[in-house]
């Protein structure tokens, strides 16, 4: 996903590295230091999870290929659902990732043109649940 | 000590105004990512004038047309919307290096984080009359006669959707760094399933939310901010945009942190002189977070392009992306039916 977490970390220095600007004032200065520790404290929590939820969701993905593969068969879904994660860092499953979603989008465009009711809501319910497992907590944890 | 923004400032308005003018107590206000925005005092001859300028970033949320935002402050300052007074336009950046505008600063009010829990009580019935009556009254404004017509394109009643639907699907399309089945599938879904056209061209302010005012503690919007997006179109457009789930400050029950989202439309209604039709206004709110999810989608791409340093921009496309792909994810089923 973008950012990754280690992009974000790697954000929390970058923008302490700026230097104070004599324009910008104490108030900016506070707000902005604010906002780079809500970004620390996300990351720390994206840190704990971020390998899991992206785990999960390319096998949610797979679930959903598998049962689109005996009837979008143009797509040749099959022996992209058989496949599973082996290299668990999260920019190898990131990488994953990025290639499950884009089959996804190409299921999904087909399953509509299709008008396939079913498989429709399963998309979509897969969605919701992409969605909540990559949810952050503004309020920690 | 005095840095490059007030010795900037200091030199230009000495030569706009024809005498000598000192910069007093410059401060940067925070967000507003799509420009840096700076309070500051213009003392000459004695008197002290309470100013703001926004000035162009170098990197941007989003890209808007300083000239429109000018434009569309002008056209609504003393009309009955709680518009501030746009001063100077400088487009070509001069002493300040960047294009910037300069108009009359509001005291006294306060602003709400989107994310704030319950940030109007006791007043959020009170504030909800004049907000969302306030942008009724945008809507339902004549657009000929307004200088914001001068400068903005007029698109067709039919064609105000597609215009903006083209626009942020393109945004998406050109900023996207991950794949996205969520905000891609809901494009789809907007464009098998068009809104009637327009029931007549409005202002639309583009950003109007909660957080993008000023109020005076008390339920009375003494600042109406950020119209950097200000355009021509459907008037359902901002009302879209003012309803999404994303501002609800966490709340389910209310929106904008509120009122019910019935009342809403109703103030609304009232003071356009506009109806809310049900389906019509599904795709505007599906439209919505549709925006929303590109214009955190840029924020992803320009926090990467601009070295992380802009911590606003992470938090934009890292944590708000996610919400919004929740509010889609929801929507587009609820759609599904």
């Amino acid at each position: 996903m973008t950012p990754s977490v280690r992009e974000v970390m790697a954000g929390v220095g970058a923008a302490l590295a700026v230097p104070p600007s004599p324009d910008a004032g104490p108030d900016y200065y506070a707000s902005r230091v604010g906002m780079i520790s809500m970004l620390a404290g996300l990351a720390a929590q994206e840190a704990n999870r971020a390998a899991a939820a992206a785990f999960a969701e390319n096998a949610d993905i797979r679930a959903t290929f598998r049962r689109g593969a005996p009837l979008y068969l143009d797509l040749e879904l099959g022996p992209v659902a058989a496949e599973e994660d082996t290299d668990l860092t999260v920019s190898a499953l990131d990488a994953v990732n990025v290639r499950l979603r884009r089959l996804l989008i190409r299921l999904h465009e087909a399953v509509e043109d299709a008008g396939d009711k079913a498989m429709n809501g399963a998309i979509l319910d897969l969605y919701v649940r992409m969605a909540a497992g990559r949810r952050l907590s503004l309020g920690g944890g | 000590m005095t840095g490059p923004v007030a010795q900037g400032l200091a030199a230009y308005l000495t030569r706009v105004w024809g005498e000598p003018v000192a910069i007093e107590g410059l401060a940067r206000i925070s967000g507003g990512a799509s420009r840096e925005t700076y309070r500051f005092d213009a003392v000459l001859g004695g008197e002290r004038r309470p100013l703001i300028v926004r000035r162009d970033p170098p990197g941007s949320l989003i890209e808007t047309d300083r000239r429109s935002e000018f434009m569309a402050l002008k056209s609504f300052h003393g009309r009955g919307v709680a518009a501030p007074e746009p001063l100077i336009l400088e487009e070509e950046g001069a002493e300040l290096s960047r294009p910037f505008f300069i108009m009359a600063r509001v005291d006294g009010g306060m602003t709400a984080s989107p994310f704030q829990p319950d940030p109007y009580a006791p007043h959020a019935a009170k504030i909800a009359e004049d907000f969302f009556g306030t942008l009724g009254r945008i809507a339902g404004a004549d657009v000929a006669a307004l200088p914001l017509a001068e400068v903005c394109e007029a698109p067709a009643l039919d064609a105000c959707w597609r215009r903006e639907l083209d626009y942020w699907a393109g945004v998406i399309d050109e900023d996207e760094l991950h794949p996205q089945p969520i905000v891609r599938a809901a494009i789809r879904w907007l464009r098998r399933n068009p809104p009637p056209p327009a029931q007549k061209l409005s202002v639309v302010h583009g950003d109007y939310r909660t957080g993008n005012f000023l109020h005076d503690g008390e339920g009375r919007i003494i600042a109406v901010l950020d119209w950097e997006m200000a355009h021509l179109g459907d008037p359902l457009e901002d009302l879209g945009w003012a309803l999404d789930p994303l501002w609800r400050h966490s709340e389910t029950g209310r929106v904008a942190g509120m009122v019910p989202k019935d009342e809403a439309i109703a103030i609304w209604e009232r003071a356009s002189g506009l109806k809310v039709d049900p389906a019509a206004f599904a795709w505007w709110e599906l439209f919505a977070s549709v925006k929303g999810q590109a214009i955190w989608i840029s924020s992803a791409k320009e926090y990467r392009a601009g070295g992380y340093a802009e911590p606003i921009l992470g938090f934009s496309g890292w944590v708000t992306a996610r919400m919004q792909d929740e509010i889609l994810a929801a929507k587009l089923k609820e759609l599904a039916g």
